[in-house]
């Protein structure tokens, strides 16, 4: 008997074909992995499988139960981990457990040998909210929560979408814990390391299953789809490369580098410009702190970056990135510390730091229920743009971008990577010095991201610095330079060689993971 | 800078599936249905008769009870305990005992409006019917004079549409802008207009403008349809309607922004505005005179603009009063609003 079986599933939203004859299945104690890019039916599937949503046609059986008929049986037997948090922010940890322990008619004592694993790590946090849990305590949050009720069969949706690298690792360790106690787990990414972490994978297209099999034949086989790039290999990849098989199951992937101009290289690449004067540093910022009463969300950070530099600024899930970038962007005032931006103060010139930067949030920083060129003229708008050179400079990108067909549509319609890449490119329409982008390419496919990445370097080759944070360990690798920021600290900084030199990694995620690994030790 | 962030408001506006709909369809219910509702007159009030002396005089007064617009004749029973049993039942409201030619009404008073002016009413009624009390009843018809001033028929209508006019400003003015900044707090594209070079005060008013306009359509429809519907005109200039209520959307729109400025959930906002407009509206005289409230409570009329609304509105409207009749209230109106504007600009931050 199979744990997960799906025959010919097909689910049509008006004018949607959001699963098209969808059949495989998954053996007891496998981990199946469903990947696929944005919008190609996965969270229908596991609506379907959790018997949330009706399937068309066709059937599916969980842990041998109809998900149709027999919908109380499988409800008993799955936990669901929707994409967002499924946690109530405003619940303690603990309260949080007890309630899903309460709605599937368990305690969490009973349940409590099933958790104890992921659990028992932010048990010393039971009194804490929800909502102020980092990414990664979230999501062991909602696992347990999940796993309460001792399911047989788990399923999870982007589980790790916006969480850090090491709370990736923990969380895909827990997962394998789970898997050998014989507990299915069927689970999508974005991250392809994760990938290679399934026993199989379905690869999910348009609402159809183009291939199933070992994760390597799958991503081999659709290379083009998960690895852009890499056999027509405009560049070989500037840095070495950062892959040593075999001394990790979770390593990082080696998305090819995006092509990058070799004279954009020239001026942007701070190992040769390092007798630069101070005159071309965009930013330079020295003792900065940020406290919240007694928390210090960022701990004395001083850096600089120079003009035409991307410069990655990257830190696990609560290490302060997002509040040291409102505090660059004008969002938030420093405790105490200097800096300046783009030449002004950032205590005092905020207003006139935000003529002259782009910027990208975390959420979603367009308005969704305007269309593009809506959009577009908007934000010109805002910067005082003028109408004709909006629209000239409209229609170019929108060539660029090959949007032409898409102009009128509203952008809440749009895939999310088309959104990011839009939003990207709006953010950079008037021509700023530089452009903080917050987590640009969270939950988006390899080969959007890809694209996403070319829009980058083509931005630093017209010469605007660009700020990034990230949680992908590859995109760590196309920055000129990068800092690790651990607590509220800046731990490491340099070119991506020579922290990998420094910390005698082979990779940046080995550099990041050792960096973040240490500081939750002395944190706790 | 102002120009496109106007536009995308109201393209917004008419994005939303729900909001044209309700800005138009919203002040038609409220002025073809409230006016038939919302009646102070007591009316169908069923009495129950216990008479006990049956003569010809007290049959006389049944049949003049029962033929009166006011009164339901419940029918006649034997005892005073009986009738008391449907007052309690709810079938009776008011009992009418006949003994000795002398009267007794009593009137189930839960409802105080309700009990006493049906009391009254019933009271003219026998006074009327009694032969000797009639007499006197006349002699003294005959020195008072009533002149009803403005109202001269007693329109109840008249009196409500002034009053409909605010409630409808008020709900449309004040609930729409509280959900437009913490909406787009929620959606996260507040921090991307905060990282712009834009100015608190455009912004705002890129708000605020929208609302005004639609203040403006509604209270032409309202005014519209008083005519159409019931042949209602204001008795004073239109003019100085369009300028109160919109002196009213000032205030209200920037009160929902504010609300919307210090709110982190949409919800919080709502019912933060809810309980705002409940006491403003209470305590505005809508309903009751404001004089007769407390001391205390009557304080807060002086800073309630809903109060000068409707007092300068209805001063308009029936009274066909001029300027300088709702100077006063124009002034404070105008007052109330510059301040809460200015409050919106400024609790607006772009900068923590």
């Amino acid at each position: 008997m199979y744990a997960i079986e799906v025959k010919n599933v097909s689910k049509r939203y008006k004018t949607v074909q959001a699963l098209d004859d969808v059949s495989f299945s998954a053996n007891k104690g496998e981990v199946f992995g469903l990947i696929g890019p944005d919008g190609a039916g996965k969270t229908s599937m596991y609506r379907i499988l959790c018997s949330l949503l009706l399937p068309d046609t066709g059937s599916a059986f969980v842990d041998g139960w109809d998900v149709v008929s027999q919908m109380r049986e499988v409800r008993k037997r799955v936990g669901y981990m929707p994409g967002k948090f499924s946690l109530y922010q405003d619940l303690t940890v603990e309260e949080n457990l007890m309630f899903f322990a309460t709605l599937f008619g368990t305690t969490v004592d009973e349940g409590y040998d099933s958790i104890r694993a992921i659990y028992s790590q932010i048990e010393r946090f039971k009194n804490r909210r929800a909502g102020a849990l980092s990414g990664g305590m979230k999501q062991k949050l909602a696992l347990s929560c999940a796993l309460v009720h001792s399911p047989r069969v788990l399923f999870l949706d982007e589980p790790t979408t916006g969480v850090d690298p090491v709370s990736r690792k923990e969380l895909w360790e827990m997962l394998l814990m789970l898997q050998e106690r014989g507990i299915t787990i069927m689970a999508s990414t974005p991250y392809l390391d994760e990938v290679r972490c399934c026993g199989r994978v379905a690869f999910l297209d348009q609402g159809k299953i183009r291939g199933i099999g070992a994760p390597d034949e799958i991503l081999e086989q659709f290379r083009e789809v998960f690895m852009p790039g890499r056999p027509a290999s405009v560049i070989p990849s500037l840095l070495p490369s950062p892959l040593s098989e075999g001394n990790s199951n979770l390593q990082d992937e080696g998305t090819n580098k995006p092509a990058r101009n070799e004279a954009g290289r020239e001026t942007t690449d701070p190992s040769r410009t390092g007798c630069m004067g101070d005159g071309s540093s965009v930013i330079s910022v020295s003792h900065l702190v940020k406290a919240f009463g007694s928390f210090r969300a960022v701990d004395d950070i001083s850096f600089t970056v120079q003009k035409g530099e991307i410069f990655g600024f990257l830190g696990a899930n609560g290490a302060g990135k997002t509040t040291a970038m409102h505090i660059l962007t004008g969002l938030s005032q420093p405790t105490s510390g200097t800096g300046k931006v783009v030449g002004y103060d950032i205590r005092t010139e905020y207003e006139q730091i935000k003529r002259h930067i782009g910027y990208m949030s975390q959420k979603f920083s367009l308005y969704e229920d305007l269309t593009v060129a809506e959009n577009i003229h908007l934000f010109a708008g805002i910067y005082g743009m003028k109408k004709e050179e909006v629209e000239r400079k409209m229609t170019e990108l929108l060539r660029q971008l090959k949007f032409e067909e898409h102009k009128d549509d509203l952008v809440g319609c749009l895939p999310l990577g088309w959104k990011q890449k839009l939003a990207f490119s709006v953010s950079i329409f008037h021509e700023p010095g530089i452009v903080f982008l917050d987590e640009p390419t969270g939950g988006v496919d390899p080969a959007t991201r890809h694209q996403f990445w070319e829009l980058i370097y083509a931005a630093a080759r017209r010469g605007i610095t660009v700020f990034v944070t990230t949680h992908y360990m590859d995109e760590a690798e196309y920055c000129d330079r990068i800092s690790i920021m651990v607590d509220g600290k800046i731990k490491a900084m340099g070119t991506p060689d020579e922290l990998k030199k420094e910390y005698g990694q082979p990779d940046i995620d080995g550099v990041f993971t050792l960096l973040a690994r240490q500081a939750t030790r002395s944190s706790d | 800078m102002i120009g496109p962030l106007i536009r995308k408001e109201f393209l917004q506006i008419r994005r939303n599936a729900f909001l044209p709909r309700l800005i138009v369809l919203f002040p038609i219910i409220i002025m073809c249905v409230m006016p038939w509702v919302m009646q102070m007159e007591v009316k169908n009030i069923v009495v129950d008769v216990v008479d006990i002396d049956h003569t010809v005089a007290s049959q006389r007064l049944i049949q003049r009870i029962a033929a009166s617009n006011y009164f339901i004749f419940g029918g006649q029973r034997a005892t005073y305990a009986e009738a008391l049993k449907d007052i309690e039942k709810g079938k009776a409201d008011i009992i009418l005992e006949i003994c000795d030619g002398r009267y007794l009404i009593a009137a189930n008073a839960v409802n105080g409006t309700k009990g006493s002016l049906g009391s009254s009413y019933l009271s003219q009624i026998v006074a009327g019917s009694d032969e000797a009390s009639y007499l006197e009843e006349k002699s003294w018809e005959g020195s008072v004079a009533t002149l009803l001033l403005y109202n001269k028929h007693q329109n109840y209508k008249l009196f409500m549409i002034p009053a409909l006019l605010a409630i409808v400003m008020m709900l449309m003015t004040g609930f729409m802008p509280t959900l437009n900044i913490v909406g787009e707090k929620e959606a996260g594209t507040i921090e991307q207009i905060n990282v712009t070079p834009v100015a608190k005060w455009a912004f705002i008013l890129a708000k605020l403008i929208p609302y005004w306009l639609i203040a403006l359509f509604v209270i032409s429809v309202c005014l519209l349809l008083a005519w159409l519907v019931y042949g209602i005109t204001p008795a004073g200039h239109v003019g100085l309607i369009y300028l109160l209520a919109m002196l009213l959307a000032m205030f209200f729109s920037s009160l929902g922004l504010i609300i919307s400025n210090y709110s982190d959930t949409m919800q919080q906002a709502i019912l933060v505005m809810w309980f705002f407009v409940v006491c403003l509206l209470l305590l505005s005289g809508l309903f009751t005179p404001t004089r007769s409230m407390p001391d205390w409570a009557y304080a807060t009329t002086y800073v309630n603009p809903m109060h000068y609304f409707i007092d300068g509105v209805r001063t308009v409207f029936i009274r066909g009063g001029g300027v300088v009749a709702v100077a006063h209230q124009l002034l404070a109106l105008a007052a109330i609003g510059l301040v809460t504007g200015c409050w919106a600009v400024m609790s607006y931050r772009k900068n923590s």
